[in-house]
């Protein structure tokens, strides 16, 4: 049967939950900027009705908990883009810092070999001139000190990517530590029917930092998320994590091993980690062989035309370039051979005045070098592999950023904090409030008029 | 869609239309529209290769300058021979007439002389230091006063040199024969002695390199002595031997040997287009019709005083004179080519200039217009960016 006393009860039932409501409402507004924040939505549930008589009647609203909304197929297609962006970035911001080496600028290679050649061939203008031999010593030296700066912009910026491995590493074990330290929390919360809440909203947060770092799998399980590289090798099981380590190779590059020393450096593939090894060991190492080969072959061929002429005294012509054995380190070891200006072979008789072996010099511009390419055209493909590779990771970050924004406006709309909206529940809840407080405050009367019944005051 | 916060969409398009102006700014300041290879890899590829072949033909264009200055001293040169040999024709006219006396053709003689030692200036010219008729020997004068006897600089009474002395490995011996105008050399052997130079020198007299008569021998001065009666040049690089020195009075009398050689140089005015930038001396002086030589036969003709040989002397100097016109006109085209290869080269410039602004230039037009539309752009995106991102619900809700 209703009496004042349920109806005390179903009002003090909904100021709590409208109490409740305010409360999860502030902390969706609290948290309206916070990275990786999923809004919580109270969970009203009607209370069990009561019989009276012949009838049921209701017994006001329980506020059962919190609900974040989220939707994980969209966070776990942001951590794929997310790895996919940072593997991008990572390698454009090293290919930014390559390309001004191969920018056609008064000292680059392709400049420097031009310059060689006109000197040549004005030399053959008047080939006893010591100033025309002396420019073309000068020449041969501007070009190999281009091609000895392109290598150590190369072999620098390789070495240099050795820092960040290390350092990706480490921040992979200590984010790794601190998800698998979640994971208990949170499985205890949900196997009691709870709501992951906060805990899960930064295990995601760090999930997603994570997926920056290196590609991850997540798998959900009911001990929490298992982690794992894209090679299946365990970063987090349960309540366990598993280190990444790093190691200096017989490379001289910085390796990196799992929990069982086995290395994996070339299953990363993804994120800074991936984008960092991926420039490291295969992009510029790409880069250094055109070029160590460019450099060999063209200063091979150089000698060989040197041979078959005589310098200024009447000698066989001998080396113009030092040209290590082997093609690797060529562009950074390759030298002058010379320093005297009358050891360039230009005559072809012997005699000082004869300029028949300029053409045999001169006719390395245009030869093709083993490569099957001329040295122009070997350089050129040059320029065209590091253009083309750092207009293509700039594509590919900028169509990953858009993708991502594309991605956390979707989860934005299902997981954000609208203003708006919260204003709206504010109104909401504060009126139910105010109508429920309405409520007890009737009942108060009414109790005070039953209190009164029977005596003077009544009256 | 349920649009919670609109903050990233502007940023994201407040950048966007921020680095679109930013390169539209780019374009118009630089008047490229590609800066460094990622901004067109295929156009930065393809401007290697152009950029190498602008430098080309700029050089080219510095040699067809250089090789026309030195041409046309050659030309001059050439011309003031014909000039001298006009005049020689003249004096051998003047000394064939019966009327001509003997005192009058000595005075003819005397002419001929000059008209020769001017030719010979004018064979020995230079041009910034390079012998221009020495073929590739250029750095000292193609043509030098022959004498009957060189002798070497070192042996003396004292130490004197012998047959047996050894010479040096690798050292070179020449003698130029100012009769044959033809050139011996002998390269020393490990092991050669001067016997083997003098053996050497008999077996070129018999084969006519030398002319008839022209001997080695160590005179009584220690010293070897090479001699040819018809007046030779002779040098040596040998340390053994020392240079060698005319001996002093055995100048012959309107001799002069070539000493340079037969090489042509040629340089590369074109990407397919060569010249040659030389004509050598014995090509022009000696051989054929022998210019030297027929300006000393007139000279000999007329000390003679025979009308009939100076005649004959006149008519060798006119066969020279064709000669020489004739060698003249390849130089004379060559100069022409030059000044059209230039014409050509100024057209290749443009050619490749346009190219490479087709490459990588921007339509400044076109480009002043993209950055107004970025500015606007620009400008618009920032309006509206101001404009609704301070607007929530709260700015309209009462309080109360």
């Amino acid at each position: 049967m209703s009496s004042i006393s349920s109806v005390l009860s179903t009002a003090v039932q909904s100021l709590l939950a409208d109490t409740g409501a305010l409360q999860v409402t502030n902390d969706n507004i609290a948290n309206a900027n916070t990275p990786g924040y999923s809004r919580q939505v109270p969970i009203f549930q009607e209370a069990a009705p009561a019989n009276d008589g012949s009838f049921s009647v209701g017994n006001g609203v329980v506020l059962e908990g919190y609900q974040s909304v989220r939707d994980e197929l969209v966070s776990n297609q942001i951590q794929q883009e997310t790895q996919s962006q940072s593997s991008a970035n990572a390698q454009l911001n090293t290919l930014q810092q390559i390309q001004p080496t191969f920018t056609t600028s008064t000292e680059d290679i392709g400049t420097e070999m031009s310059a060689l050649f006109t000197s040549l061939s004005s030399l053959s203008t008047n080939p006893t001139s010591s100033a025309e031999r002396q420019g073309v010593l000068t020449a041969g030296s501007d070009l190999v000190a281009a091609f000895n700066s392109a290598s150590s912009v190369l072999t620098t910026q390789q070495a240099a990517l050795n820092s960040p491995v290390d350092q990706d590493v480490s921040q992979i074990n200590q984010l790794t530590q601190q998800i698998a330290a979640l994971n208990p929390q949170i499985a205890e919360l949900t196997a009691s029917g709870q709501n992951g809440g906060s805990l899960q909203d930064q295990q995601n947060q760090l999930a997603l930092q994570l997926s920056a770092l290196t590609n991850v799998s997540t798998i959900q399980t009911a001990n929490g998320e298992t982690l794992t590289t894209g090679n299946g090798t365990p970063l987090v099981v349960g309540s366990q994590s598993y280190a990444l380590q790093t190691a200096t190779g017989s490379d001289g590059m910085q390796h990196v091993l799992d929990q069982n020393g086995t290395d994996i450096t070339g299953a990363l593939s993804s994120g800074d980690l991936g984008g960092t090894i991926q420039m490291r060991d295969h992009t510029i190492p790409g880069l250094l062989s055109q070029l160590d080969t460019l450099a060999s072959q063209f200063g091979n061929a150089f000698n060989a035309a040197q041979a078959k002429g005589f310098d200024q005294n009447g000698a066989a012509g001998g080396n113009f370039f030092t040209v290590p054995a082997t093609v690797a380190g060529s562009a950074g070891a390759i030298s002058m051979a010379i320093t005297d200006p009358t050891k360039i072979a230009a005559s072809s008789d012997g005699t000082a005045g004869s300029n028949g072996n300029v053409a045999n010099l001169s006719a390395v511009q245009t030869n093709l070098l083993p490569s099957g390419n001329t040295p122009a055209e070997g350089y050129a493909n040059l320029v065209y592999q590091v253009g083309s590779l750092t207009s293509n990771a700039n594509a590919e970050s900028t169509a990953t950023t858009a993708s991502l924004l594309q991605l956390n406006d979707q989860l934005s709309s299902v997981s954000g904090v609208s203003i708006d909206q919260e204003a709206t529940n504010l109104i909401t809840f504060q009126t139910a409030y105010q109508a429920a407080a309405r409520v007890v405050s009737t009942v108060q009367a009414m109790f005070e008029v039953t209190m009164a019944m029977g005596t003077a005051a009544a009256d | 869609m349920r649009v919670a916060n609109m903050v990233p969409d502007m940023e994201y398009a407040v950048q966007q239309s921020q680095q679109a102006l930013s390169a539209a700014l780019q374009q118009v300041s630089t008047g490229l529209r590609v800066n460094k290879p990622s901004d067109d890899p295929g156009a930065s590829a393809s401007m290697v290769i152009s950029l190498a072949s602008s430098a080309n033909v700029d050089q080219y264009t510095s040699n067809v300058s250089a090789i026309q200055s030195q041409m046309q001293t050659a030309d001059s040169a050439i011309n003031a021979v014909v000039t001298s040999l006009n005049t020689a024709i003249t004096l051998a006219g003047a000394g064939s007439t019966s009327t001509a006396s003997l005192a009058n053709d000595q005075a003819l003689a005397a002419q001929a002389q000059g008209i020769l030692s001017n030719v010979i200036s004018q064979a020995n010219t230079s041009y910034q230091g390079v012998y221009l008729f020495a073929g590739s020997a250029s750095s000292t004068p193609p043509f030098v006063a022959a004498s009957t006897t060189y002798n070497s600089q070192n042996g003396s009474a004292a130490a004197p040199l012998s047959t047996t002395s050894p010479l040096t490995a690798g050292s070179v011996t020449t003698i130029n024969d100012a009769s044959t105008g033809q050139a011996f050399n002998f390269t020393a052997a490990a092991g050669d002695t001067i016997t083997d130079l003098e053996n050497a020198i008999s077996a070129a007299t018999a084969a006519g390199t030398l002319s008839t008569g022209t001997t080695a021998t160590i005179n009584t001065k220690g010293e070897l002595a090479i001699s040819s009666k018809s007046g030779i040049v002779a040098s040596s690089n040998d340390p053994v031997l020392g240079s060698m020195r005319a001996g002093f009075g055995t100048e012959v009398p309107n001799t002069y040997a070539y000493v340079g050689n037969s090489t042509v140089n040629s340089v590369q005015v074109g990407d397919s287009t060569t010249v040659a930038t030389n004509v050598p001396g014995d090509q022009l002086f000696t051989l054929g019709a022998n210019v030297i030589g027929s300006l000393k036969g007139l000279i000999t003709a007329l000390q003679s005083g025979n009308s009939s040989v100076v005649a004959a002397g006149g008519a060798a100097v006119s066969a020279a004179l064709n000669y020489v016109s004739q060698q003249r006109v390849p130089l004379d085209n060559t100069i022409s080519q030059l000044s059209d290869q230039d014409s050509f080269l100024n057209q290749e410039t443009l050619t490749l200039t346009t190219h490479q602004t087709a490459l990588v230039g921007v339509n400044l037009a076109t480009a002043a217009t993209s950055l107004s539309q970025a500015e606007l752009d620009n400008a618009a995106v920032l309006a509206a960016a101001a404009k609704v991102l301070p607007q929530t619900l709260l700015n309209y809700l009462v309080p109360g």
